[in-house]
């Protein structure tokens, strides 16, 4: 009994030093604001309430969120077993540029077929990538960390020519592939914003991975290997499929995240527009704590503070590099206490 | 006469699992004496000594050396005062030499920041020479046998200057000769003028080595006496506070079929020089328990990675009734029917991190999914099935981390033996448990017998080979030099020879099966 009346002390002090946390970064930011910009109050609206102001943001805040969630949870699955990987950028970046070579190529395919056809390229070539770090640590004992880096970098410029080479649309001024089919393109859910039904799948996928990650087998497994190969081994858990499987997962939900975005905010693949949302997922995932469920919470989070910044930016005098320090200093805070928290936990059970 | 060392009315409490590990104890200490601190598991030695070191802080109570009061905020704080102490797992780092050991957190500096290797290697020969010692500073501590291991520990206090040496366990992980070697080192450094307090529950050694006696009983003090004044059956009882039965009656028991046999058996590292095994041929059969002796590093770890197919065979074959199994995989091993308890409980036996009821589904998790999903109902049921069963202390939530060695221990075996096993392997099964914890295991041992499994035992601890096993077999340097079929005439000291290689005279074997050369 004892022990329960810990456990809850321990959620509620770490929810407090969360809250804390959120509250000095706040000031902090509001202090900045104050001391660079002409008209604070105005930049304060904008920039905490700007993202519920209308439709148009509020929409935007939550379609900024959907890839975030995707790769919020494909960080944390590969946490939660101990493996690491970096080349979340680069997976997300190919996963949309094939969903895009998929629907450009079955052009006058049923919109059904097609856009799923998609999405499992997208998801496959994500899983690839992951996996192939994983293979390499099983094989020869790669450092996954450095390999699924690596790999990435190489893959986002190959990506980019083929953004800004073959599949280059001439008629937009953009660096961009040429648009998808309209029949490929998710429906709309709050409109003018750029909402779709992205959302739904990504909060689909927080409950799917909560339920693979408590409640399957594999989430049992995959967690035991991550605590103790050792122990995981001894106890006849095939060891070598979790270096992979992990990574696999991992890498296809961040593909998923670069096709889905294709899908249903871009409706085409444009150059570099996807950088941020794999480093941001180890964030999102981190403040989640590992935690599908959380990461919905937390992803919501930062595309808040993303809405919040654009808004000010355009309604305000400030200039997106304050935007920018501010977001910073927040997000910099959050992540301390997260990370401090983790290494806090750790020290107490070893 | 003021005691060397006095703490009077220490009490500790661990808040995390609101145990009194310390209850107004006042324990004192002689100048030049050995004294030893018994008690069983959990009976608050450690916890004593790691205040006076000032690894913990008490509630209450007060600590005096020399009858000055004194405040042990930290080791650093112990260091000053002359107070060292060995723990049970020792604290190198296998790839410095012994002289960079010795010398860490205190390193001799030459041009104020550059570490001085020559300096170093003087003072541990200095350290040598004055006491007596015979050991080179510039091996690695990698390359050492763990009776040295305990030696440069030794040295290392020494380096500090302490008079007053504190050894938690320093006997858990020796041979019977190295035990010897060990105390020898301990009555010279008393007739030099140092204090030695020596933890341990093994009340063969007490009555060995020490002057006066402390026993703890459940974080109380229970009696102090002389050693010579107090017979072995009196320690063992004020120790569990009941009498206890040291010798183990042998039922004659019913040795069956081969269940397990192990033919040609060798294993080699890659790229390493000597088999690590080589040529290893015995059978269990069931109702039967086999014992393995062997010095660490001469092939009994490896016979247990082996045998618990966590390693492939490098040659041989191993059979499960009459089937080759050597390249099988764990689970389907586990499905055969193998169970095993290992000596590395913390690491491989157990998930510390993970819960209690994550730790004993690991290897039949299967069974606990309905549709897909785990179902938690029936896993907590079976935890806490388990827990009341094996009188397990903890909840099936906790972290197994937070669970003592003996109810870890506990934990594993109830994990082990409930599964419908033929073939068991017991690695150091009592290491480190106290007399009660190890007459339970014992008998657990006894009764799986009687059903007819066939166990394999390995263990450093002979006289537990000698009380439990049928057959008793010595691996010397990977090789079978001794299987004998236990009996009255069989003793620790012969077992002890072939051990360390002075016999290998295979032939003594009474199941006839290969010659082994002897090696010269």
């Amino acid at each position: 009994m004892n022990i329960k009346i810990k456990k809850t002390n321990d959620l509620i002090v770490n929810t407090l030093g969360l809250a804390i946390t959120l509250g000095i970064s706040i000031i902090i930011a509001i202090i900045l604001i104050f001391i660079l910009s002409e008209e604070p109050r105005r930049t304060i609206y904008y920039f905490f309430i700007g993202p519920f102001a209308n439709k148009y943001y509020f929409g935007n805040m939550l379609d900024a969120a959907m890839p975030l969630i995707f790769t919020g949870i494909g960080i944390s699955i590969a946490f939660k077993s101990s493996v690491f990987n970096l080349g979340g950028e680069g997976q997300v970046y190919s996963g949309a540029l094939v969903a895009t070579i998929v629907c450009l190529a079955l052009s006058h395919a049923n919109g059904f077929i097609g856009g799923f056809l998609a999405l499992l390229s997208a998801f496959f070539v994500g899983a690839l990538l992951g996996g192939l770090s994983g293979l390499f640590k099983m094989k020869w004992d790669t450092n996954e960390l450095i390999s699924s880096f690596l790999i990435s970098n190489a893959v986002i410029l190959i990506v980019n020519y083929f953004i800004t080479g073959p599949l280059d649309d001439p008629k937009n001024y953009l660096l961009a592939t040429y648009a998808i089919p309209f029949q490929y393109h998710l429906p709309k859910i709050l409109l003018p914003s750029n909402l779709n039904m992205g959302i739904v799948f990504a909060i689909l996928t927080a409950f799917l991975g909560y339920f693979l990650m408590f409640y399957s087998h594999w989430g049992y497994e995959m967690k035991m290997c991550g605590l103790n190969r050792e122990f995981s081994r001894y106890g006849g858990i095939k060891v070598s499929n979790y270096y992979i499987l992990p990574m696999f997962l991992s890498g296809a939900l961040h593909g998923l995240a670069g096709g889905v975005s294709v899908l249903g905010t871009y409706h085409m693949c444009i150059k570099e527009f996807s950088f941020g949302m794999g480093w941001n997922g180890i964030a999102v995932a981190l403040i989640a704590r590992n935690n599908p469920l959380g990461v919905l919470l937390s992803a919501l989070f930062f595309a808040y503070l993303n809405a919040g910044a654009k808004a000010a930016m355009i309604n305000s005098d400030v200039t997106f590099e304050l935007v920018n320090v501010v977001q910073s200093v927040i997000f910099y805070l959050v992540t301390a206490q997260a990370i401090y928290d983790i290494i806090r936990y750790k020290i107490k059970r070893d | 006469m003021i005691p060397y060392v006095q703490m009077k009315g220490i009490t500790k409490i661990y808040p995390e699992n609101n145990v009194l590990a310390n209850n107004k104890i006042n324990f004192k200490v002689q100048k030049r004496e050995i004294h030893a601190l018994v008690g069983e598991n959990g009976a608050g030695k450690t916890t004593l000594m790691k205040i006076l070191y000032g690894l913990e802080q008490p509630e209450e109570g007060k600590i005096y050396v020399k009858g000055q009061e004194v405040k042990i905020h930290s080791p650093l704080d112990a260091h000053r005062l002359g107070i060292g102490m060995v723990h049970q797992h020792f604290k190198l780092i296998s790839e410095f030499t012994i002289a960079q050991n010795v010398v860490l957190g205190l390193e001799p500096l030459k041009r104020i920041i550059i570490f001085d290797d020559q300096k170093a290697i003087q003072e541990v020969e200095k350290i040598n020479r004055e006491y007596g010692f015979d050991i080179d500073p510039r091996l690695k501590v990698s390359k050492l046998s763990v009776g040295q291991m305990q030696v440069v520990e030794i040295i290392k206090i020494l380096y500090w200057k302490a008079d007053l040496l504190i050894l938690d366990e320093p006997t858990s992980l020796l041979t019977e000769q190295q035990i010897k070697k060990l105390f020898a080192v301990l009555r010279r450094l008393v007739s030099m003028g140092k204090t030695i307090i020596i933890i341990t529950h093994k009340i063969n050694e007490v009555k060995e080595i020490s002057d006066r006696v402390t026993v703890l009983r459940k974080g109380k003090l229970v009696a102090v006496r002389r050693t010579s004044e107090v017979t072995k059956k009196e320690l063992s009882q004020l120790m569990v506070g009941k009498s206890v039965i040291l010798d183990f009656v042998q039922e004659s028991s019913k040795k069956g079929e081969a269940v397990v046999e192990f033919k040609e058996v060798t294993l080699k590292q890659k790229g390493g020089e000597h088999p690590l095994l080589d040529s290893i041929n015995f059978s269990v059969h069931s109702g039967e328990i086999v014992g393995v002796a062997a010095i660490a590093g001469n092939g009994g770890a490896e016979l247990e990675d082996i045998a618990s197919g966590l390693c492939k065979v490098t040659k041989g074959t191993i059979f499960h009734y009459g089937e080759d199994v050597s390249k099988l995989s764990v689970l389907e091993l586990r499905k055969r029917g193998l169970a095993y308890v290992p000596a590395d409980r913390l690491h491989r036996g157990s998930s510390l991190q993970a819960k209690v009821s994550e730790n004993v589904i690991i290897s039949n998790h299967h069974s606990f999914l309905k549709n897909g999903f785990f179902n938690q109902g029936e896993v907590r049921n079976f935890t806490n099935h388990l827990i009341r069963h094996y009188s397990v202390e903890g909840e099936p939530e906790m972290p197994m981390g937070t669970l003592s060695g003996g109810n870890i221990q506990k934990v594993i075996l109830a994990r082990e033996l409930t599964s419908e096993a033929n073939f068991i392997i017991f690695s150091e099964p009592t290491w480190g448990l106290d007399v009660a914890s190890s007459e339970f295991v014992y008998n657990k041992i006894f009764e799986l017998r009687k059903q007819g499994k066939a166990i394999l035992l390995i263990s450093s601890n002979l006289d537990e080979v000698l009380a439990l096993a049928d057959t008793i077999i010595v691996l010397y340097k990977g090789k079978i030099v001794g299987l004998f079929a236990n009996s009255e005439k069989i003793t620790k000291e012969i077992i002890g020879e072939y051990m360390l290689g002075i016999k290998d005279d295979f032939l003594t074997c009474p199941q006839k099966e290969e010659e082994v050369e002897s090696e010269h």
